[in-house]
Order: C-alpha cells, then structure tokens, then sequence
C-alpha cells in the first residue's frame, strides 16, 4: 500500500519540510534564494510538459509568466485582490492563451514554433508597455498587505499571531507547495494517456497521427498546462518583488532558464526538470552573491555546452544508463 | 650583589609593567575593540546601466578611503559590501536580503539608478533602517518612508523639477510651439511628463508627443515626423542608445526648431561624447556637473573628480574616463550618511534618518537639504548647450567651453543659441 504511494507520500514529506523549514527562523536569504529555485523548478516542470513530453520546444516561458504577472497586478490594481485570487485568475488567464496561441501556432514545427512563441513574449511586453493601469513602461510598486489572511485565518503576523511570522516566509512555503503540485501534474500526466501520446507525438508525429493519436488535441492539452503553470508561477512574482517592471516580467532570462533547467536535468522524466532546476538554480543564487555575473551567465552556457554534448538525456538519463 | 638582584628585579617589574600597559593600551583602544562598518549595496557592473554602476563604484570606494583616512565613522573604519545587480531589479530584493541577513552590513545604500532602487525600497521598510538613493526618481511616492533619501538634485517633485531650468533657459528663443519625444519607458516617460506640464505652464501648444520602442535603430523617420509638425523646440527625454541614435538622425536630417534636448540620458558619458563630437553642437540638455569655471561653487568637486580620473589612470579601469557625471553624486550620498552617523554618534537608525531631515548638509554637490519624501527642497539641474565641439578627442570635454552653462542664471557661463546657428 506505502509503496503503491510512495511519490504522494514524498509530496507531503516536501510540503511539510517546505512549512518546517519557515518555521525555523533562518535568515531571509535563504527564504528569497529558495523562493528563486523553488520557482524555477515550477517554470521548468512546467515548460517540460510540453518541450519535454511532447518535443514542442516554447520559447514563449516569459510570455506566459508575464501575463501572470501582470494579470495579478491588474487584480490587485483594481480591487486589492487576494493572493490566492491572482494565483487562480492568472492560472486560467494564461490557460487561456496557451489554448489560442497553442491553436494557431501548434501547426507549425521545430524552429517555426520556436520562432512564434519567441514573439508571444515580445507582443504582450509591447502591449503592457503602454498600458498605464498596470504602471506602463515605468513599472509599478506593490504594497503587500501587512497581515494577509486567508478564510479568516491570519497567514502573516510580525507579532506571532499569525502562521509565518514574515512574508517572505509565507511566499516561500506558497511557491514550495505551487512547486510540488506541479510536479505531482506532471508525473500523472507522463504516466497517464496524455504522457503516451505526447511521448509518440516527439517520436514521429505523422505515425502518431496515423495510428490514431490525436495529436492536435494532446498538444492544445499539454500547451494550456503548461501555459497555466507559467501564469501561476508568475501570478507569486509581485508579491515577491514588489517592483515590477515589464523588462523584468518578460526577461529572456526566463525562457533560457525554463529551457536549460530541464535539459541539464533530463527531459524524459518529471524528476528531470526537478534536479536541473534545484542545481542551476542554486549555482544561480549562489554565483549573483560570490562571483561576477558574466562568470555566473558563462557558468550557465558551459553547463549547458557540457550536458548537451556529453549527457544529451541529461543527469538523470547519465544515472539511469550508468545503473544498467 | 643585592645591588645587582635589585636592579634585576627593577628591570623585570618595569618590563612588566610596560608590557602590561601595551596589553592595556591595546586592548581599550578604539582601533582593537571596534569592528568595521559595513556599507552595503546592490550596483549595476554588468547590464544596461553597468557605465554608470562601476563610476559610481568607484566613486563609492573614493569615498571609503577618504572616510578611513580620517577616522572611519564614529571611530570605526567603514567596509563596503557589494554585489552586482546586473542591472536586473529581480535580483535586488535577495541582494540586500543577504547583506542585511548574512553579511550583517550596518548600513545600506541603494544601486545606481530609479529601477534598482525601487525593489529594495521594501526590504529597507521592512528592516526600518536609513536607506540612502542613488539617482532615483519618485521611488518614494507610495512608500512615503521616513528613512530614505536620494541624491537626484531633481527638486520636491523630480518629474517637473528635472526640465524646469531647461524651459527657463529656452525663454530667450520666446517659442510658440513643442514637439515631445521619449523613450518608452519609466525614467523618460517621467521626464517628459513632467516636461508636458513645464510647456503647458508656459503656455506652449504641444503639437508632437510621441513614445519610440527602446530597441529603435533608426531615428530618421521619427525626426522628420516631428520636423512636419515645425514646433519651435524639441523636448527629447532619451536613454544613452536612443540619445546617440537622435543626434546622429538630427545631424543626419536636420531641423528648424531652435532648441533641441533636454532630458537626454547619455550624452555626459565619456564613450558617446567622444564618439558623437561635433554631431553634438547645439544640443540644449540637462547636466549635473560640468567643467566650467563656475561650477566651484562645489567644494572639492574638482579635487573629487582629479582623483577619480587618476584612479581610472593609474589603476587602468574601464570605466568612464571622466566621471563628471556621477562621481560627485555617487561621492555625496554616501558622505551624506556618513555626515550623520558621525554626528549622532552611534548607529540609531530613527536618529539619524531624523538628524538627515533637520540638517543642511555640504558636501561635493554643495548644500544638500531633503524634503519630507527624501527628495532634494530644491531643483539643481543645470542647462548647458553643446558648443565648439571639433573633433571626436574626449580630452576637449574636460576643458571648459565645450559644455556651457546656460541655466541657472547664477552660474551661467554662455547665452543660448538656435540649434541650427551652432552646426
């Protein structure tokens, strides 16, 4: 029975040592460099779905986590929304538009679809640009509610009438618990029908056709996923920063990222975008404190050069040929 | 015999006490006892703004040994810590959360520029600590933080102080007409706002006021778009590759409104005044600092600036081979808070942030007095007018007469000229 679920009761180890780990007073700094690897491992699980499963390579990540981004200020802009509120519309929102943009640009392939979903990013960055509501091209400040509570129980109190005793903390268990969920998605869907067919559609997308796999609607599926997780990946980002600016929103950084963590970890396996984005992202972290940053981006590509050529199905393919 | 054993025993006591003494002495001394200050900070070495971070960084350092040099603060020598924010503000926020948490700095001081300063304003609140800006426009608006002050001589209200000298010193052409240009996005787009309600208090009729992409390459088309319009001046606020890029298409296609510039960013570097050279006669903008004879009205600006161009000399830094643009400030609003720790006499926070709000302080900018908000009481932005420009050498800008001083009026080294008289 234990091992029947053994992967749902490693979820609830992780969410509960995610709490644990709030409760135990550590410098913030951990807190915020946590949230940042904590994050990536969303993003990447989530661009894994789809590039990963399917071979649809997305270099439209910042797009999505923008929108979700920005749908969460517009939200608290106009009503002073709730976090778990922004979470969910941004969610949906950026469900949406992976359904439109995944409808029209599904038909094309390899660099094609690279191309197209490059300029998703590029059109919503153009568009917030100008949208004054949401602070514009100058970029707009948050002010994060100084006791949030959620169905009327206090989730932050400085004064320990709370759950967290910090924000930061609060926002670090969400991501945790945001994080896990995702990955929970995407190994049911990588050992479910939808993980099948997206496996035969990177294969040979004219045999899955054939063979009766209907790869237009597996595809819009996988893409309204993974859409969905970016948004909320983004919907959090706010909260955490408190200063948003559309460069910021939509950096490139994040589609490389979403792309390398899954790579250096292995694509095949929702374990893989885990362990890319736990060691990228920590090397991360770890670089933009002790060393300069053109060594830490260098770090990043040599990484990337280095899996790619030497490990193609990355650690967790390296660990798996090596135990055979 | 006992003379000898007496003598003896005298010598060890005295040598005893001695080392006592030293032990003493070395032990109560401030030196011994104090750990040093640390200062810390996000700065933008690589990035977009990584010109002017690594001025600024140098300026910083400048600083730090002119304050060591002369007792450190309260008595202790003072350290900086920083880190390179690359110019991207989703890194602040875990930056100063490390320099506050693991680093335990005493003090932080914000990164170079409005987006940077913005993410860790709210790190600063939290922590309730003095958080001193480093050319930041508006950052305090929404806060209203009682313990933050920035060093942009931009006036109570930045947006509208940075341009109002520029359209006092264009009085003299008695213009009618404005056509409006900035880059899309945050500072310019405040610059020009700003600039809108200087023109319409003027009483100008705006007859372009247009945002370009901040990726534009090719400036022609805007220029002769605003040149159909025929306004009698040209407001452009613009970052330093949208600032090349129009004095390049201004040289290029040319124009009849008498004042061209204003809140052009850029143009005070080193690398793109060398590189435009005489593309730059006529120019009307705003400055800080210049090296006019007027300008020694700063104490020890000058000084300030010798120091930092040997530095970037001798040391063989590739930084802005001048400085005249940020090292002043840079300089400044770390002295500031240096000023006020050394007269409070020990790190309390609320003291200090309340002996910044009482005081007037001198130092390389001249006298510095912070409103409510931590903006300056006063405007201090001068206008100077791109002149007898010849060649692409840089040393010619560090002579006076190249950028003269058009506004203000007390300080004024030059009249100014229609654009198109100076080409």
């Amino acid at each position: 029975m234990l091992q029947r679920y053994r992967f749902e009761i490693g979820c609830v180890v992780a969410l509960l040592a995610c709490f644990l780990i709030t409760q135990v007073e550590l410098n913030r700094f951990y807190y915020f460099a946590g949230f940042a690897i904590l994050q990536y491992v969303l993003i990447s699980t989530a661009w894994n779905i789809l590039g990963g499963y399917g071979g649809y390579i997305n270099f439209g990540t910042a797009g999505f986590l923008g929108l979700g981004t920005y749908v969460a200020i517009a939200m608290i802009q106009w009503y002073g929304a709730g976090i778990i509120e922004q979470i969910i519309v941004a969610g949906a929102l950026a469900g949406l538009l992976g359904l439109g943009i995944g409808y029209i640009t599904l038909r094309l392939k390899g660099v094609y679809f690279a191309i197209a979903t490059l300029a998703i990013a590029i059109v919503l960055e153009t568009f917030v640009n100008n949208w004054d509501y949401v602070g514009g091209a100058a970029g707009v400040s948050i002010l994060p509610p100084r006791t949030p509570e959620l169905l009327g129980i206090t989730i932050v109190d400085r004064k320990g009438g709370g759950i967290f005793y910090n924000n930061k903390e609060w926002l670090f268990f969400l991501m945790g618990a945001l994080a896990i969920a995702s990955v929970w998605i995407a190994r049911t869907i990588e050992f479910g029908k939808l993980g099948r067919g997206l496996n035969a559609i990177k294969d040979n997308e004219e045999a899955a056709e054939c063979m009766g796999v209907p790869t237009l609607k597996l595809k819009l599926i996988a893409t309204v996923i993974s859409g969905a997780l970016m948004g909320v990946a983004g919907a959090v980002f706010p909260s955490y920063l408190t200063f948003v600016d559309p460069p910021t929103a939509f950096n490139l950084e994040f589609a490389v990222n979403s792309l390398a963590m899954p790579m250096i970890g292995g694509t095949f396996t929702w374990i893989g975008p885990v362990v890319g984005s736990i060691l990228l992202g920590t090397v991360q972290q770890v670089a933009i404190v002790t060393i300069s940053s053109e060594i830490n981006l260098l770090i990043i590509g040599l990484l990337l050069v280095i899996f790619v050529t030497i490990a193609p199905h990355g650690i967790v393919g390296w660990f798996m040929k090596k135990n055979k | 015999m006992s003379r000898i054993l007496k003598f003896r025993v005298s010598t060890m006591l005295l040598g005893v006490l001695f080392a006592a003494a030293f032990m003493l002495t070395t032990a109560f001394s401030p030196s011994a006892q104090a750990k040093p200050i640390k200062v810390g900070f996000s700065m933008a070495l690589t990035g977009a703004l990584a010109g002017g971070g690594k001025q600024a960084l140098e300026a910083m350092k400048i600083w730090r040994d002119d304050i060591n040099s002369k007792g450190g603060m309260i008595g202790r020598q003072v350290e900086l810590v920083y880190y390179d924010d690359q110019t991207n503000p989703k890194n602040v926020p875990g930056i100063y959360a490390k320099l506050l948490d693991v680093d335990k700095v005493d003090f932080i001081v914000s990164g170079y520029g409005t987006n940077l300063i913005a993410p860790a304003m709210p790190v600063a609140i939290d922590r309730d600590v003095v958080f001193m800006g480093l050319f930041g426009m508006n950052n305090n608006k929404k806060w209203k933080y009682d313990k933050y002050f920035q060093i942009l001589p931009a006036g109570p209200d930045p947006a509208v102080g940075f341009s109002y000298n520029w359209f006092e010193a264009l009085k003299t052409f008695k213009p009618k007409t404005i056509a409006l240009l900035s880059a899309d996005a945050e500072f310019a787009r405040n610059l020009k706002e700003g600039a809108v309600k200087n023109a319409k208090a003027m009483g100008l009729k705006i007859v372009y006021n247009e945002n370009y992409p901040p990726k534009t390459a090719d400036f022609t088309p805007i220029v002769r778009a605003v040149n159909a319009k025929k306004p009698d001046v040209f407001y452009i606020a613009s970052y330093p590759n949208g600032s090349a890029g129009l004095v390049r298409a201004l040289a290029e296609v040319g124009t009849e409104a008498k004042a061209v510039g204003g809140g052009m960013v850029g143009l005070q570097f080193s690398g793109l005044m060398a590189g435009l050279g005489p593309n730059l006669n006529g120019i009307l903008n705003y400055d800080f600092y210049v090296p006019e004879p007027t300008m020694a009205l700063y104490p020890g600006a000058t000084e300030l600036i010798a120091k930092y161009q040997n530095k970037v000399k001798t040391e063989g830094l590739k930084t802005d081979a001048l400085g005249y643009y940020l090292v002043p400030w840079a300089y400044a609003y770390l002295d500031v808070l240096g000023q006020a720790v050394n007269a409070v006499g020990k790190i309390d926070h609320e003291a200090i942030a309340k002996y910044i709000h009482a005081t007037e302080f001198t130092s390389v900018v001249g006298k510095i007095k912070f409103t409510e908000l931590g903006e300056w009481s006063e405007t201090r932005t001068i206008v100077v007018q791109y002149q007898n420009i010849k060649n692409n050498d840089l040393q010619q800008f560090a002579r006076p007469g190249t950028r003269k001083i058009m506004y203000p009026l007390d300080i004024k080294t030059g009249t100014p000229q229609t654009y198109n008289s100076l080409r």
